[in-house]
């Protein structure tokens, strides 16, 4: 079966935010096996989801490459607010 | 439980400024009138307590097990609670190298995201360790081999010896090695991702 990378980062981000309502993931281009990945939080759930220096954020792309790379695929993780 | 108790005038706002207070998206928090004030419907409001209610190790382990899930991976994740303050998931899966990542990469992102998640919601600081397929422990072996190989070049030829940058927790496993050795001396160098260790010969 094949990996549902909106899914899995969904369910990474929203028990961390408080506003779990907010949270948007979208799976955009998929060339060449790069998957480009668009995050979307509520503006008072960025510094969280970022985290200190990025370590959170990274943390999540960490994860999810690990995923694509189970598949043969990379992925790239845009997180932004409105 | 994490909890705060306050003054509202209306009810249908305790929710939203628990949440904001709290820091805590609504689902997690337990709403309990404890008292209501004011006469005869005059200068009305609520002293009410607003408490989380979920476990954060349990949200940890949710967590990890919906990853574990959408992953397409086959695991098995044990918790642990050791004294108050330290929260210990233990994990076999089908897949342990592609979860530990080079150098246990991927792992210490996994550590660090839910060390992050369950200390959002805790006032205490959770030490929050995460191993996948005994890889902490090997490495820990495998450090102390390089170490004491390391040190014994150093002690012999009187040249100090740099290490590849490593994280806190590693380096620590080295300087505790190391640390009743009479012929060296530990110390760490540079900074963020290229801290490394140097192990120094001592002169007698």
């Amino acid at each position: 079966m094949a990996i549902n990378y909106e899914q899995l980062i969904a369910d990474l981000i929203k028990p961390l935010v408080m506003n779990p309502e907010d949270v948007m993931v979208k799976k955009f281009s998929e060339e060449n096996e790069v998957l480009t990945i668009q995050v979307i939080v509520n503006q008072d759930d960025l510094g969280r989801v970022i985290g200190k220096n990025g370590r959170i954020a990274n943390a999540i792309r960490t994860i999810a490459y690990a995923s694509a790379s189970k598949e043969g695929k990379k992925v790239q993780i845009n997180i932004d607010s409105l | 439980m994490k909890s705060i108790v306050f003054d509202i005038k209306s009810m249908n706002d305790a929710l939203d400024y628990a949440s904001k207070e709290l820091r805590i998206q609504k689902d997690f928090i337990d709403i309990n009138v404890l008292e209501k004030k004011g006469v005869l419907g005059l200068m009305k409001s609520y002293k009410v307590e607003a408490t989380i209610n979920v476990y954060p190790a349990d949200l940890g382990y949710q967590t990890l097990k919906k990853l574990f899930l959408n992953m397409n991976v086959d695991a098995k994740i044990e918790m642990k609670q050791r004294k108050d303050n330290q929260l210990i998931y233990t994990i076999e899966t089908d897949e342990n190298p592609l979860l530990i990542g080079k150098n246990g990469k991927t792992l210490e992102g996994i550590q660090l995201f839910i060390r992050n998640l369950i200390n959002a919601y805790t006032d205490q600081h959770m030490i929050v360790l995460v191993d996948i397929g005994g890889y902490r422990e090997n490495r820990k072996k495998q450090l102390e081999i390089l170490a004491t190989k390391t040190a014994k070049e150093v002690a012999r030829s009187k040249i100090a010896a740099k290490l590849e940058p490593m994280n806190a927790y590693e380096r620590r496993i080295v300087h505790m090695k190391l640390s009743d050795w009479r012929d060296v001396s530990t110390v760490s160098e540079g900074e963020g991702s290229s801290r490394h260790l140097v192990i120094k010969p001592k002169r007698r």
